[in-house]
């Protein structure tokens, strides 16, 4: 490994680099492992191959040699599939879906400038095993490109793969076009491409060739084999508007029948991941090695725009300044006036641009954390023994970069626990008149400024008897506080540090690390986390958390004298509270909001500080929510609305409770942010105690 | 006349133009003294807590501002006076007074019944290693001086008792009196 500043920066854009073309890998394999047992997508194909096959340029010229070896070998395979000669079984697909896995753990081994030798041993394996896997196709008969009406200069110039993939349509009838289209050379490229996006939906191209016809004084023309199912008709009509001329490329007929395609007989399966040394482990992160997001031009050419705009203004109020220092103490022109306000005004909406745009450069799909869980869902189901299917939705959602990654791992978690816990072995739920396959979902929604992930499973759900003994004989809970604890909070008991339902410490997720971690994570987060199960029907956890934690808006309070931020996400609404309405309950403080009570704390007393009150006792509920709970905040003053950066409190202060952040306000004073969640739960628990 | 010297000396002071050695020898001394010169004199910031003058390792300081006005925290540690905003970043500021047993009561920093800050104070922020930065309440900053290690002492039985000895030991220039102290401990 190299030293020094320039080596880390080296060694860190190799990371970031190849975990995107690792993801890209790991997306397509997906793809083809979604449609396990049907033809494999050519392209999908391809696609991974040009993956293995730039992760491997990567890494050599890295000098990352354990990468190299693996990605090399994954290439050669690869190759062999997407030239047809070797055929996509299931023990290829599992051997090279496990690379991926590998190559992750030594990307993130090289990231820490580590080398074990396990892992090294383990890459080995996995490569051993791409040698070793996959079944030959015989090629039998004649070939089929003799029957295809095509110039030997033509065919001269065909690669290996663009031949193969005609010998393929060709061997499966597909009808083959040749499309001639002549261009401008001044923009042949977006012709080009155009032409290709609309031929793309209806087939596959499989060469574009310069056309051996000049195609004008100026231009510059292509010839486009392309293989096409769709009728005639339509092919023509997505052609409609562009300058390419169609022309059928029959196929002669065979002269004896259609070669059969012969299999080699498959080989005993490899070594599986049962097998001890080419074991992935379980625990490995899935938070990605690097810190760089991924950000469209056009987005940063935007952004780009709007400080072009700031920078405009600055000028105009430059000017007026000046305008302003000249007249000196004389009074200011009512034009004057205007036009400062309408230059401030200005300003205002191009920062709101700047910041809205910012924002979403952060923003990166869920996909991302979804294609890494479903690599582990696969491996972990097979590990357990449970038949599972994975329904993904909403993985176009997207989250602030910061709370996908934070994320990852807390999903990881509980998809854990529903397969190893919740989900049963194929044959109880066959007994249980259920299909043998269970199905996993894991589905995300934008609601307003949140997102609600669902993590569900058609299990057994949770036995909430069960949870309740346990909470008891743990001590978690008194038996009174047992008597009058709802459906909803009994299940809920789960989240709390020390509870663990499971009978035997499963190698899964019997690692120690329960769901309280999970909620905390969640928490940290300004999320929150519930749960959800019906007998026998399944459970689903039920994620809420904020689109992005960098600038909220918030409702600026005044408590005792001092100045908090309260985020506006996790506001309901604000009520003018009067003595009267307020009652105690067992000693507890609620309020009456149209006949319901709702549970009221005082800021002040949680935060012990000398209750001073507004002026006239008047006071303010501030109506917090989060999921289903509701809270009522007693605070003294309302200050308004203000956009602010959070800042976490550091290291040193990660103990602080009901405390998120703080922020600056403008006026160099910090202001310190609610944990809207952790009070909540505070206050909730307050009232658990009691009880 | 002695202070001037030992001012003059510190101000030229270069421990590479330490010839004293050398002159001994022209001397024609027989004992030449070998060991002394590597010992370089290593600086530390001196500050004032409430008249009693302490020491920190000049290396762990980063910088020193004026008092900001401080936000509290709710149910922090008493010795936490409150936060600050460094430059954007949230930092905690510390008191020492009581963790040291200058004073029963710390005052209070921060908040609207802050008691405002001497002219004098100072904020002294230190590195802090991986715990991140932190702030600590100065009454007032003296001098950086230098000590030579072998001049330090221990510090005294009965001071340095405790769980967590604060005070590490003791350093002397001329009449001076320095308290040297580990910040990490005394943080934590």
């Amino acid at each position: 490994m190299s030293s020094g500043s320039s080596g880390s920066k080296a060694l860190a854009e190799f990371v970031a680099e190849a975990t995107e073309t690792l993801d890209g890998l790991g997306r397509e394999l997906l793809a083809l492992d979604e449609r396990r047992g049907q033809e494999p997508d050519p392209a999908a194909l391809n696609a991974v191959f040009r993956a293995a096959h730039s992760l491997k340029g990567l890494a050599a010229m890295f000098q990352q040699d354990r990468v190299t070896r693996l990605a090399h070998r994954a290439e050669d395979v690869l190759d062999r599939l997407r030239l047809g000669r070797l055929s996509l079984s299931d023990a290829v697909l599992d051997a090279l879906i496990e690379s991926v896995d590998v190559f992750q753990a030594l990307l993130a081994e090289a990231s820490r400038g580590e080398e074990s030798p396990e892992l090294g041993r383990r890459a080995e394996a996995v490569a051993q095993r791409l040698g070793g896997v996959g079944e030959a196709v015989a090629q039998a008969g004649a070939d089929p490109l003799d029957r295809l009406p095509l110039e030997p200069s033509v065919r001269a110039v065909f690669t290996e793969y663009e031949e193969h993939r005609l010998r393929e349509n060709v061997r499966r009838g597909v009808p083959l076009w040749r499309v001639r289209a002549a261009f401008d050379l001044a923009d042949f490229d977006t012709g080009l491409a155009e032409l290709n996006a609309r031929l793309k939906p209806l087939g596959e191209v499989i060469s574009t060739l310069p056309s051996a016809e000049p195609g004008g004084g100026t231009g510059i023309a292509f010839d486009l084999l392309v293989g096409v199912k769709a009728p005639e008709a339509e092919l023509r009509a997505a052609l409609e508007g562009t300058p390419a001329e169609l022309t059928a490329l029959p196929v002669r007929e065979e002269p004896q029948a259609p070669p059969a395609l012969h299999r080699v007989p498959e080989p005993a399966p490899g070594p599986g991941p049962e097998d001890g040394a080419g074991r992935v482990e379980p625990e490995g992160s899935l938070r990605s090695l690097t810190q760089t997001v991924r950000v469209d031009i056009r987005r940063l050419d935007g952004l780009m725009n709007t400080v072009g705009e700031l920078l405009l203004i600055k000028a105009n109020l430059q000017r007026l300044a000046e305008s302003a220092r000249q007249e000196g103490g004389a009074v200011l022109s009512k034009l004057w006036g205007q036009e400062l306000q309408r230059e401030s005004r200005q300003l205002e909406r191009k920062l709101d641009a700047l910041q809205s745009g910012l924002l979403e450069a952060r923003m990166v799909p869920l996909g991302q954390v979804f294609d890494k869980l479903a690599r582990l869902v696969r491996r972990i189901a097979r590990e357990a023994g449970k038949e599972l299917e994975l329904a993904l939705s909403g993985g176009e959602v997207e989250l602030d970069k910061l709370i996908v990654e934070e994320l990852s791992d807390p999903l990881m978690h509980i998809i854990r626990n529903a397969i190893d816990h919740g989900v049963e072995a194929p044959e109880a739920r066959a007994r249980a008149g259920k299909p043998r396959r269970a199905v996993l979902s894991l589905s995300a929604s934008q609601k307003g400024n949140h997102v609600v992930i669902e993590v569900g499973d058609d299990g057994a759900g949770l036995n909430e008897l069960r949870i309740r003994e346990v909470a008891l004989s743990r001590g978690l809970i008194t038996p009174a506080q047992a008597a009058e604890m709802s459906r909803r909070e009994l299940l809920n008991l789960i989240f709390l540090p020390g509870f663990s339902t499971a009978r035997s410490v499963s190698e899964l997720s019997g690692r120690g690390v329960g769901l309280d971690v999970v909620k905390n994570n969640i928490s940290n987060l300004s999320g929150i986390i519930d749960v959800w199960s019906e007998p026998g029907r399944g459970t689903v956890f039920t994620l809420t958390l904020p689109v992005t934690l960098a600038i909220i808006r918030a409702l600026v309070v005044g408590v005792s004298g001092r100045t908090y931020a309260v985020p506006l996400n996790s506001v309901l609404e604000i009520l003018s509270v009067q003595p009267a309405d307020i009652h105690t309950v067992e000693r507890r403080e609620v309020l009456d909001v149209r006949g319901q009570t709702l549970p009221f704390t005082r800021l002040s007393r949680l935060f012990a500080l000398p209750e001073r009150g507004g002026p006239g006792g008047r006071q303010f509920a501030v109506v917090v929510g989060l999921a289903q709970e509701r809270m009522g905040l007693a605070v003294d003053e309302l200050y308004g609305q203000q956009d602010i950066v959070v800042k976490p409190l550091g290291a040193r202060l990660q103990s602080v409770r009901g405390i998120s952040g703080a922020t600056d306000l403008g006026n160099r004073r910090t202001v310190l942010v609610l944990d809207v969640a952790g009070l909540m739960e505070e206050g909730m628990a307050g009232e658990r105690k009691r009880a | 006349m002695a202070r001037l010297s030992e001012l003059l000396d510190e101000f030229f002071y270069r421990p590479d133009e330490d010839v004293s050695a050398l002159d001994a020898l022209l001397a024609g001394g027989e004992e030449v003294p070998v060991a002394a010169p590597e010992e370089l004199p290593q600086e530390f910031l001196a500050f004032e807590l409430q008249g009693e003058c302490y020491a920190v390792p000049i290396g762990q300081v980063r910088e020193i501002v004026k008092v900001p006005p401080l936000t509290e925290l709710p149910r922090a540690p008493a010795h936490l006076l409150g936060v600050m905003n460094l430059r954007g970043d949230v930092m905690p500021v510390y008191g020492l007074k009581k963790r040291l047993n200058l004073v029963d009561v710390p005052a209070v920093r921060a908040g609207p019944d802050a008691v405002p800050a001497p002219r004098a104070a100072r904020i002294v922020v230190v590195h802090g290693g991986s715990e991140g930065g932190a702030g600590i309440w100065v009454d007032a900053i003296r001098d950086v001086v230098r000590l030579r290690p072998s001049t330090l002492e221990p510090a005294p039985a009965g001071i340095a008792s405790g769980e967590r000895p604060a005070v590490v030991g003791l350093g002397r220039r001329g009449p001076e009196l320095f308290i040297l102290l580990d910040l990490e401990q005394a943080l934590a």
